[in-house]
């Protein structure tokens, strides 16, 4: 969205609160209808996506000044995009795009972003992590039988979440492509920040610098596919990389690749996993994953005020996210029973962690998982499976806060759990993704 | 302006920490309205989307907290708004003594009585809420024109009401039951059932006594300016088809499978006087689940999704007097006597129905049918629309508004003030059996040009004027003190009735009457 796209955009909004709701046709209980985590739990207009669309307008007319007031409720959303999903059904304005320009607004007039978010920033330009670990750990998660091939054309960016955090997955993942003789390599000490968390605040120049570093040493590898387990990763170097910087490599999230395994035959799941499971989808991989098409066409005025275009400019509003892979990978585990929660797919709930909301506004992130959870709990699941280490680590706090009974698996640790792994049993595997 | 500490600090003892603020950001938003552009312009001030901002916004969870936030306004006398959610210039402020009441956190649906057909609500349950729990039972309600979203509580209490499915869920004004009201000075009203001193309910309106409902809405609603309606239980209907409500593939190009027994049909009666006759005779065999009269371009978008899809419809919007009509039933037998009702119809005025011949909607048109999704397809064209003037009469009289209102458009037309859709831009339907008909005008402007804004509202003056000079029967959009005290000498002075009864119930003048009347001569 250019400048101009965007002074005439903010003018636009009909106030009309669709931005606070799943799809009007979707809804399909009170309890589960609404789809903005922000005004979900401040409840002012402000906090929806049109009440920050009407922030910009505000702040563009000279009606506001930039304020830590106002800064604290535009970094108050955890950019999940619900919003512009709903919007979209039938307008064609940009909530979601809006809320990130008015962020680099403001990052460019010294508001923000938020002091936490500052310091994780400064992480990851010092550590090339935004958990203030040292970098010299970053492989502490990797155990010492799996195989790497270093002449392997296929990277696994194992991202700082997973690395650090919630190392299970990344054990978890390369421990499927082993089973399946997949080779792949990592990038070792080489391997550094997506940029993610910075591109989320508004700082965009350092992100770019990020970017520019991981596409360098990627491309220098001669990497011909890169795989992630983390949806967060995946979603920046998938859509937002190719707005900056074009690339050559392909990309792929573990669940399209698992699924490809599977498909060929490379993995055979054999062993029960008798769990009944429901699956949440993370924003980065479901609707914002969703690349920006290309759009080459004409504004052509057909009378006085009514402008098309031609042909017609594609709406992004979530339809080409990875929604069916990991399903098709629940539903293949033998003696798995997956179930549905009520909001999925392109109005999937948000687990409340992203938009660098856990590390700014920790307990706004939590209570967001505990609605999240609570959704998977009333669908009878004993088990929310995701595919994001960062979804993982809210919703799993959530769990513990709540007290939940339900647990909480990545894809990876579940299709593990399903393989058949000599000397393993499905226990013993359990236990080690634990 | 802020509220003073010591007001702010009473205010949030009733509300709690967290549930007031009187931040400029929080302020300056609840300022923003559509359509906000045309009222300034229409008082003089600048056409911008933003009304006085209030001094603060807070978000009452209950009937209690709320009654004290009332008594507070009236102590400070500070003018308070209620709003639900919030589409539309009326939930705006029209002073700056002002403070904005957001019902948000009332959102519970209290009783659903299936056997009674009723349901009582707090402001914000939505129309999609209800209606999903509702279907539960095999039943629907009446969701206002302006879409799913926005709550049947201020339909039912506060605003017009119609909707596209009136023909067989009504109309807002004749729905609504008993009522839980806060009256301006913080009294609690309790109409009808709900009043009782054993055994309070909801299932009637009205007590022995003057009706008190009239006064709290009359035809159109006062829009908060007496007072708040903190429950209502308004009317349930049979559901008018299987419940099973199946949305499939991705937003925006949903996928729905039609329930069985449900049909539609688009026939052009060629003109008014057969329109009518048409229209009038689907309603005395009550048939009917929606039963529309759109000008040629609204068809074009209510099929429509997009701007470039709408265009692809030009032979639709060729109709001269197209009439909408959707019958649905429970059983294969009921289907069956419809449909032969519907055949009858259309041999006797010698009617065709283009669908499935000339043109075949897409499934989900009939999801958008079943949960009123059709108003929102007025923005389509210019991202703007506003209904210019609206008359509730019998059809004959809405449409000879309809069709004296189309040269004054067709002027606004010419000076590119509002977009062209031929100057007939109208939407009519019936209520009980066609008893009486409502129509309005939408009419599609630019709300980022100020040439369009300006030239709309002038626009919507002068359609205003018509009605006058023409006696069109009971006016639809009829809203503050300037409109009313122009309509009110030709119609038996209502206006002075008005106004004493807002000075009856609101003798501190502190439930905003921007959009009602002020009580002041």
């Amino acid at each position: 969205m250019n400048e101009q796209e965007y002074k005439q955009m903010i003018k636009r909004c009909l106030r009309c609160s669709i931005c606070k709701w799943i799809p009007q046709l979707q809804i399909k209980s009170q309890k589960y209808a609404t789809i903005c985590p922000s005004v979900d739990i401040f409840n002012f207009h402000a906090y929806s996506g049109g009440g920050r669309i009407i922030i910009a307008l505000a702040l563009e007319m000279g009606r506001l000044e930039p304020s830590q007031e106002l800064t604290d409720i535009v970094y108050k959303c955890t950019e999940c995009g619900g919003c512009a999903v709903s919007c979209k059904f039938l307008n064609t304005l940009e909530p979601l795009e809006i809320i990130i320009k008015l962020r680099e607004k403001l990052v460019s007039l010294g508001y923000g972003p938020m002091p936490k978010q500052q310091q994780y920033i400064e992480s990851i330009k010092n550590k090339n992590n935004p958990y203030y670990e040292p970098h010299e750990k970053r492989l502490e998660w990797l155990p010492n039988d799996i195989k790497i091939d270093p002449d392997a054309k296929t990277l696994y960016f194992v991202g700082c979440t997973s690395a650090y955090r919630r190392k299970e997955i990344a054990i978890a993942t390369t421990r499927v492509l082993n089973a399946a003789d997949y080779p792949f390599k990592i990038l070792s000490e080489n391997e550094f920040c997506c940029g993610s968390p910075i591109l989320r605040t508004g700082d965009k120049n350092t992100f770019i610098n990020q970017l520019n570093k991981n596409i360098e040493i990627i491309e220098k590898e001669e990497i011909e596919t890169v795989v992630f387990s983390c949806a967060g990763c995946y979603d920046t170097f998938k859509v937002d990389y190719p707005l900056e910087r074009d690339y050559k490599f392909k990309i792929l999230h573990t669940t399209e690749l698992f699924n490809e395994l599977l498909d060929r035959g490379q993995l055979i799941l054999t062993k029960e996993v008798p769990l009944t499971v429901t699956y949440h989808d993370p924003c980065h991989l479901g609707r914002d994953s969703e690349p920006y098409e290309e759009w080459d066409g004409e504004v052509l005025q057909m009378m006085p005020l009514v402008s098309i275009n031609m042909p017609e400019k594609p709406k992004r509003c979530g339809k080409y996210g990875i929604y069916e892979s990991p399903r098709d990978l629940l539903n293949r585990i033998p003696g798995l029973n997956f179930i549905e929660m009520e909001r999925i797919k392109e109005y999937s709930y948000c687990c409340g962690a992203g938009g660098g909301v856990k590390s700014a506004f920790p307990e706004f992130a939590l209570e967001t998982a505990k609605a999240r959870i609570e959704e998977a709990e009333d669908t009878g699941a004993e088990i929310i499976a995701s595919a994001c280490p960062f979804c993982s680590t809210n919703l799993n706090d959530a769990i513990v806060d709540r007290g939940s009974s339900l647990r909480m698996f990545d894809i990876s640790e579940l299709i593990l759990m399903a393989l058949t792994t000599p000397n393993k049993s499905v226990k013993e595997s359990f236990k080690e993704v634990k | 302006m802020v509220l003073e500490k010591e007001i702010f600090k009473e205010f949030e003892y009733v509300v709690g920490v967290g549930n007031i603020d009187d931040g400029d950001v929080i302020t300056n938003i609840y300022a923003y309205n559509w359509c906000m552009e045309i009222i300034n312009y229409m008082d003089g001030k600048d056409p911008i989307p933003f009304s006085p901002i209030p001094k603060a916004v807070v978000l009452p969870s209950s009937t209690e907290e709320l009654q004290k936030i009332i008594k507070l306004c009236n102590k400070f006398g500070i003018v308070f708004k209620a709003q639900s959610t919030g589409l539309g210039p009326w939930n705006q402020p029209s002073v700056e003594n002002s403070i904005i009441i957001d019902l948000r956190r009332m959102n519970k649906i209290v009783k659903i009585d299936e056997k009674n057909l009723y349901a009582v609500i707090e402001p914000y349950v939505s129309g999609s809420q209800l209606q999903v729990e509702i279907m539960k039972y095999g039943l629907n309600c009446h969701m206002p024109g302006a879409g799913p979203q926005v709550s049947p509580l201020a339909s039912a209490t506060s605003m017009n009401g119609p909707g596209f499915t009136s023909p067989s869920t009504g109309h807002s004004a004749r729905n609504v039951l008993a009522v839980e009201w806060i009256l301006p000075d913080g009294e609690i009203m309790k109409l009808g059932a709900y009043g009782q001193k054993n055994d309070p309910d909801f299932f009637y309106g009205d007590g022995p006594g003057p009706s008190l409902r009239g006064i709290m809405r009359g035809w159109a609603g006062t829009k908060s300016g007496l007072g708040v309606f903190t429950k209502v239980a308004v009317k349930l209907f049979p559901y008018p088809c299987n419940t099973e409500y199946k949305v499939k593939g991705y937003s925006p190009n949903y996928d729905f499978e039609i329930p069985d027994f449900m049909k539609l049909y688009v026939v052009d009666c060629g003109n008014f006087k057969k329109l009518e006759k048409v229209m009038h005779e689907v309603e005395e065999h009550e048939i009917s689940f929606m039963c529309s009269f759109l000008s040629g371009f609204a068809v074009m978008a209510i099929f429509s999704n997009s701007i470039e899809s709408l265009m692809d419809k030009i032979p639709i919007g060729q109709m001269k007097a197209p009439l909408v009509v959707i019958i649905a039933a429970r059983t294969k037998r009921e289907f069956e006597y419809k449909k032969e009702v519907m055949y009858f119809l259309l041999q006797k005025f010698k009617l065709k129905n283009i669908v499935g011949k000339i043109y075949t909607p897409k499934p989900i048109f009939y999801a958008e049918a079943l949960r009123s999704n059709l108003g929102l397809h007025g923005f389509i064209a210019t991202g703007g629309f506003q209904s210019s003037k609206g008359v509730a009469d019998t059809a004959a009289v809405c449409l000879r508004s309809t069709k004296s209102n189309i040269a004054l458009k067709q002027e606004f037309i010419k000076k590119e003030a509002i977009a062209n859709d031929f100057g007939e831009g109208t939407w009519m339907t019936s209520y009980e059996s066609g008893h009486y008909f409502h129509m309005e005008s939408p009419t599609m402007f630019d709300q980022t040009e100020e040439s369009s804004v300006k030239g709309m509202a002038e626009y919507m003056e002068k359609s205003n004027q018509l009605d006058l000079l023409k006696h069109l029967g009971a006016p639809f959009f009829v809203e503050g003190t300037r409109i009313h005290e122009m309509f009110g000498p030709h119609m038996s002075n209502y206006h002075t009735w008005l106004k004493k009864i807002k000075q009856a119930f609101d003798p501190n003048n502190i439930s905003d009457s921007g959009f009602y009347i002020s009580p002041d001569d």
